[in-house]
C-alpha cells in the first residue's frame, strides 16, 4: 500500500483550507495511507479532518531550540537528534508529500520525510521556479490579482487534483467542556460565537466595536446569547466590562480556556459565528455552521472567504474608523435584508465545479467565468 | 582516627604535596559553628560562609543551578572552599565522566574542611588545584578542555583577590593561544575620546583576525550639532536624546542584517538600555569598554545592567560601583596604544624645530594644568604648550603653539619624538594632583610607544603596567622641576628609561593584547559560545576532525578551508550555492531545516 503525506505547517486557517484537498487526494487515490504534518498545537484540528489517517506533529519550538544549539555549536550530535526526530514521526519515508507551504522548511521536511514531493516549487528546496499554481497564490497575494480561484481550490491545484464541486464538512468531535460551559447552545436562540481576536493585530475588530455589536445583538434578539470564543481573554474582559446590567447572563465567555477540540465543540453548538479572517472562523465554516466574516486590511473575500454555502462577508473597500457593519450584521441576522455601510460591500458564497466564489448578495449567482479558464490554463491534464 | 587524617588519607597517593602541606599547617582561618538544623557550618570574620540553617540544603540548591549551564566536555572549576559542601553536592549531582577541579587558596581554610567533615568518599573524585595564582593557572590551561567557572560566592569573597590573579593569569595564557576567528561589531561614539581608541580596537581586532563590523556613528556628529543649536536647554537635551535613540535603532538594523558574535560598545556609544535589553533578549552578546573616568561620567549608572560584560579602566572602587549598579561581569582592562600610528619617527631639522623643545606639554586646557604648568616654567629650559582650550591661561598664552587648536594625532607624535622632556599630567576637575589616581591615560602609553621620554603623575595602577625603570613618576607639584632639571641633564637616561618603556608598551600594552585579553575573559566565561571560537574549536579543520563527526558533516565541512571559523549558517549557504535541481544529501536536508529556523531567531528590528 502506498502512502502519502500532506504537509502544511502555517496557522490554523490554512490547515482548514487545505480540507478540500485532501478529500480530493482521498478520493484520487483511495488506495494510498494519507497523513499529515502539522503544526503539534493543530493536530487535535488534524485529527478531524476526514481521510486523514494519521497526524505527524511538528514542534516548531523544538525545532527552534535544536536550531539555537546548533546556531551556537554546530555538532553532529545535533544532526543525530533530528534524524532521531524524524524516525520517531515517520520511521519509513513516504512514497509522496504534497507540500501545501511556500516556506523553505515544508519543502525540507517533505525532501526529508518522502522520496517524491509535489509542491510550490519545480526542483526542489533550493528552487527559485514556482509551479503554475504556486506562481498563482503568490501572485494573488502580492499583487493582489482579480482572485478568482479561492485558495482552498488552489490547493487542490498544487496537489494535483481538482475541485469537488461539493462541501466536505468536520464531524463536531465528542468532547468533554468545563461544567460552566456545557449548557451553551442548549437554551435560548440564537447562539451567536463572536471571535473576539485574531493572529495578526491589523485583522483585530477593536474591542469598542464589539461591544457595541453585542449590546445591540442583545437588544434585537431577547433570547439571543453571545458566546466570546478564542484566546484572547483580555480582549474579551476589555469587551465585557462596561456592558450594562442587562447583559448579565447572556455572554459566555470561553477566552483563553478551551482546547481546540472543545472550541470547535462550542461553535458547533452554535447557530452563527462572527469574526475577522481567522482561524476560528474557518473552523466554524469546516463544521458546518453559517458563517459571518468581516473582511478588512489585508484579507480578501474571494481568496480566503469561508468555504461552504451561504456564509455572508461584510468586504471593507477602504477601512474607515468608526465604519463598521455592526446593525448591518444584526439586521442580515434578524432577517431584515442586507446592507453595507459606506466603503464595505455584502458577499454570499456559493459552490460549484470550480470550487468555491461568492457574489454581491441580493444579486444572481453568476459564477465568475475566470475560474474555469484559469483552470483550463493551470490544469488542462485534470479536465 | 580523626576526619582531618581520615580525608588526607584518602588524597596521599594522588596528591602528596597537597597532603603534606596540609599537614603542616594549623588551620583557623574559619570559625566552625553549628547550624540549626546540626551540621557544622561557618563565619569568616563574622559572615556566614555557608547558611547558618541548613548548609546542605543551600549546597545542594547551588549545586543544582550550576547544573543548568555545565555543558558536557566542560571542566568545572569551583571558586571558593569553606567546607565543601557545595563541592560535595556537585559531585553527587555531576554527570558521569564530567571533571571537577577545585581551586584552593588557602591551605589553612582547606585544613579547616578537611577538619570538620568526613570527605573520604568523593574527595577523589574531584581535582584539586593549589598554591600561586600564577602556577594554579598554569595547571589548569594545560587542561585541553573548556573551563566553567562555577563561584560559591560566600566562600569565594574570602580570596577574592587570588581568584582575580589567577583569572588575569588564565586570561594571558589563553589570550596567548587564540586561533579563533570571531565577527564582532565594534560600536563607537559620536565624537570625543574614545572615537579613536574605537578605531584601535577595529585595527586590533582586524590584526588578530576577526572579522570587524565597524559600527561608526561619527558622520552623524554635523546632525548631533545641529540638534543642539536651540536656544532652549530642554529642547536641546530632548532633541540629542531622541537622536541618539533613533541611532541606536539604526545599530540594531545593522546587527540584524549582519549579527556577529559578539557586540562590542565603546564609552559613549549610542546604545540604550531599552536597545540593550532587546538585544540580550535575541542573544546578542554584547561588552562595553568604558574607557572613561567613572567618576567623572556617570552614565554608567543606568546602563550597568544593559551590557553582559563592562571592562573599566579603574579597578576595586569602580568594579564595585559597577556591581552594585547591577552589571553582571566587570574586568579591569587598562588603556594601550597603536604601535604602528605611535612610533619612533626620525624628524628633519625643519620639524625638529617647529616642533620640539626642552619640554612640552600636549593636551587640553583642564583647571589642574592650568595651575599647575605655570609653576613647571623655568628659564632654564624651553617649554611649548600644544593643544586646545587654553583660553584665559594667562601666564601660558607666551608658550602655546598654534594658537590653541586642536592638533592631530600626526603632530603629536611629532611633538612627543621632538621634546627632551614630555609632561604627562593626568587632567581633574581640582587645583592640583588628581587625589584619586588610579586610571593611567592614554597618553602614557602612547608616548611610550613613541620611544619619547615622559614624567608621569604617579597613579595607584601604575605597577601593574610599568616598573620603576620603565616610567619616572612624580608624586608631588613640587618635585617636578627638579625632576625635568636632571632628566634634561641625562640625555643618555632618558634614552635608556624610554625605549625600555616602549619594549614593555610593544609586549604587553597593544591595542592587540587589550583585545585579547577582552576576548579571553569573555570566553573564559562562555566556554561553549565565544570561548570555543576564540580557541579555534569552531575552525571547520576542528570540526571535521571531532570523533563525533560523521562522514557527511566532515564531508560537508571539507569544502571549507581548515582554518576558516564554520558555522550552521555558513555551511547552509554552501549548500545553497551549489545550486538547485541537484538531489540534495539527507545531511544538507537536516542543515537547510536547522537554518531556516535560526534564520528567524535574529528577527530583531
Amino acid at each position: 500500500m502506498s502512502r502519502a503525506l500532506v504537509i502544511q505547517l502555517a496557522r490554523l486557517g490554512d490547515l482548514l483550507q487545505s480540507l478540500q484537498a485532501i478529500t480530493q487526494l482521498r478520493v484520487r487515490h483511495p488506495q494510498t495511507q494519507l497523513d499529515l504534518l502539522c503544526p503539534s498545537h493543530l493536530a487535535e484540528v488534524g485529527r478531524l479532518l476526514p481521510g486523514i489517517e494519521k497526524v505527524l506533529e511538528w514542534d516548531g519550538a523544538a525545532w527552534q531550540r535544536r536550531a539555537m544549539a546548533a546556531q551556537q555549536d554546530l555538532r553532529a550530535e545535533h544532526l543525530m537528534e533530528i534524524e532521531t526526530t524524524l524516525m520517531g514521526l515517520a520511521p519509513d519515508r513516504y512514497d509522496c508529500a504534497y507540500v501545501l507551504n511556500q516556506h523553505r522548511r515544508a519543502l525540507v521536511a517533505g525532501s526529508l520525510l518522502a522520496r517524491e514531493v509535489k509542491g510550490p516549487l519545480l526542483h526542489g528546496p533550493l528552487g527559485e521556479a514556482l509551479t503554475s499554481w504556486a506562481a498563482y497564490v503568490r501572485d494573488v497575494a502580492q499583487r493582489r490579482l482579480g482572485q478568482r480561484v479561492h485558495l482552498a481550490d488552489a490547493f487542490c491545484g498544487l496537489c494535483g487534483v481538482s475541485p469537488s464541486g461539493c462541501v466536505v464538512t468536520l464531524d463536531p468531535p465528542v468532547v468533554r467542556l468545563p461544567d460552566d460551559l456545557e449548557p451553551i447552545g442548549k437554551q435560548g436562540a440564537p447562539w451567536v460565537a463572536l471571535i473576539v481576536g485574531a493572529g495578526e493585530t491589523e485583522r483585530c475588530v477593536p474591542t469598542e466595536v464589539w461591544r457595541r455589536w453585542i449590546s445591540s445583538f442583545l437588544v434585537s434578539s431577547p433570547q439571543g446569547r453571545v458566546v466570546l470564543v478564542g484566546t484572547e481573554s483580555e480582549r474579551a474582559a476589555e469587551i465585557q466590562a462596561p456592558l450594562p446590567p442587562s447583559a448579565l447572563g447572556r455572554i459566555w465567555d470561553t477566552t483563553g480556556r478551551t482546547s481546540l477540540s472543545q472550541l470547535a465543540a462550542i461553535l458547533a453548538r452554535c447557530h452563527r459565528v462572527v469574526g475577522s479572517d481567522t482561524g476560528p472562523l474557518h473552523l466554524a465554516a469546516a463544521l458546518g455552521r453559517p458563517v459571518i466574516g468581516w473582511y478588512f486590511a489585508r484579507a480578501r473575500v474571494h481568496e480566503t472567504g469561508p468555504y461552504g454555502f451561504h456564509h455572508v462577508v461584510w468586504q471593507a473597500e477602504e477601512l474607515r474608523e468608526d465604519t463598521w457593519p455592526v446593525d448591518e450584521t444584526i439586521a442580515a441576522m434578524c432577517e431584515q435584508g442586507y446592507r453595507a455601510p459606506a466603503g464595505w460591500s455584502v458577499w454570499t458564497s456559493h459552490c460549484d465545479t470550480w470550487g468555491a466564489y461568492y457574489s454581491p448578495v441580493g444579486q444572481a449567482a453568476i459564477p465568475p467565468r475566470e475560474r474555469e479558464a484559469l483552470w483550463h490554463e493551470l490544469e488542462p491534464a485534470l479536465l | 582516627m580523626s576526619y582531618l587524617a581520615q580525608n588526607l588519607e584518602g588524597l596521599r597517593e594522588r596528591y602528596p604535596a597537597l597532603v603534606q602541606t596540609t599537614q603542616e599547617n594549623r588551620g583557623g582561618l574559619l570559625t566552625v559553628v553549628p547550624s540549626r538544623e546540626g551540621s557544622p557550618s561557618a563565619t569568616h570574620e563574622g559572615r556566614w560562609v555557608h547558611s547558618g540553617y541548613d548548609p546542605r540544603k543551600e549546597a545542594q540548591a547551588w549545586a543544582e543551578a550550576q547544573l543548568l549551564e555545565w555543558k558536557a566536555g566542560e571542566l568545572a572549576v569551583v571558586l571558593g572552599v569553606g567546607l565543601l559542601y557545595h563541592v560535595e553536592a556537585l559531585v553527587a549531582l555531576k554527570p558521569e565522566g564530567a571533571m571537577l577541579t577545585v581551586v584552593v587558596p588557602n591551605i589553612a581554610e582547606f585544613n579547616d574542611a578537611a577538619s570538620t567533615r568526613p570527605m573520604e568518599v568523593w574527595i577523589n573524585r574531584v581535582d584539586w588545584v593549589w598554591g600561586a595564582p600564577g602556577g594554579m593557572a598554569e595547571q589548569l590551561a594545560t587542561r585541553s578542555m573548556p573551563l566553567r567557572f562555577m563561584t560559591y560566592g560566600s566562600a569565594a569573597r574570602l580570596h577574592a583577590d587570588v581568584h582575580r590573579d589567577l583569572e588575569a593569569e588564565l586570561r594571558r595564557i589563553v589570550a596567548a593561544k587564540q586561533s579563533g576567528r570571531l565577527h564582532v561589531a565594534v560600536v563607537g561614539p559620536i565624537y570625543g575620546g574614545s572615537l579613536p581608541i574605537a578605531r584601535y580596537t577595529v585595527t586590533a581586532l582586524e590584526s588578530l583576525g576577526h572579522r570587524v563590523s565597524w559600527l561608526d556613528q561619527s558622520p552623524h556628529r554635523a546632525s548631533y550639532d545641529l540638534f543642539a543649536s536651540g536656544r532652549e536647554p530642554r529642547h536641546r537635551a530632548t532633541m540629542q536624546s531622541r537622536f541618539a535613540d533613533l541611532l541606536s535603532l539604526s545599530v540594531v538594523t545593522n546587527l540584524a542584517e549582519d549579527p556577529p558574535d559578539l557586540v562590542l560598545a565603546l564609552a559613549q556609544a549610542p546604545l540604550n538600555l531599552a536597545v540593550l535589553e532587546h538585544l540580550r533578549k535575541k542573544k546578542f552578546l554584547t561588552a562595553m569598554w568604558f574607557v572613561e573616568n567613572y567618576r567623572h561620567l556617570t552614565y554608567w549608572q543606568q546602563l550597568a545592567g544593559g551590557y553582559d560584560y563592562w571592562f573599566v579602566i579603574q579597578q576595586a572602587s569602580c568594579i564595585d560601583a559597577l556591581t552594585r549598579a547591577g552589571a553582571r561581569q566587570v574586568h579591569y582592562l587598562p588603556m594601550a596604544t597603536d604601535p604602528a600610528l605611535h612610533r619612533p619617527l626620525g624628524l628633519t631639522e625643519a620639524e625638529q624645530a617647529e616642533y620640539g623643545a626642552d619640554v612640552s606639554f600636549v593636551g587640553a586646557g583642564y583647571a589642574n594644568r592650568r595651575t599647575l604648568l605655570p609653576g613647571w616654567l623655568s628659564k632654564d629650559w624651553s617649554f611649548k604648550l600644544w593643544g586646545n582650550e587654553w583660553e584665559g591661561a594667562d601666564g601660558l598664552t607666551s608658550l602655546l603653539q598654534r594658537g590653541g587648536t586642536r592638533i592631530d594625532t600626526e603632530t603629536c607624535i611629532k611633538v612627543f619624538n621632538a621634546t627632551a622632556v614630555n609632561l604627562n599630567l593626568h587632567s581633574c576637575a581640582g587645583d592640583g594632583l588628581d587625589p584619586e589616581a588610579d586610571f593611567i591615560n592614554p597618553r602614557t602609553f602612547e608616548l611610550a610607544a613613541c620611544g619619547a621620554f615622559q614624567l608621569v603623575d604617579e597613579r595607584s595602577l601604575f605597577p601593574d603596567l610599568f616598573a620603576l625603570d620603565e616610567m619616572v613618576r612624580f608624586r608631588s607639584v613640587a618635585e617636578v622641576p627638579s625632576l625635568i632639571r636632571t632628566w634634561l641633564a641625562d640625555s643618555s637616561g632618558r634614552r635608556t628609561i624610554a625605549a625600555a618603556a616602549r619594549r614593555r608598551v610593544l609586549a604587553q600594552h597593544t591595542y592587540a593584547h587589550r583585545m585579547s585579553e577582552l576576548l579571553a575573559a569573555i570566553g573564559m566565561h562562555q566556554p561553549d559560545r565565544i570561548g570555543a571560537m576564540v580557541r579555534g574549536d569552531r575552525n571547520a579543520g576542528v570540526l571535521g576532525q571531532r570523533a563525533d563527526a560523521p562522514p557527511e558533516l566532515a564531508a560537508l565541512l571539507r569544502r571549507f578551508p581548515s582554518g576558516q571559523r564554520v558555522e550552521l549558517k555558513d555551511v547552509a549557504a554552501q549548500i545553497k550555492a551549489k545550486g538547485a535541481g541537484r538531489e540534495l544529501a539527507r545531511e544538507e536536508l537536516l542543515i537547510l531545516m536547522l537554518d531556516s529556523y535560526r534564520a528567524e531567531t535574529r528577527d530583531l528590528v
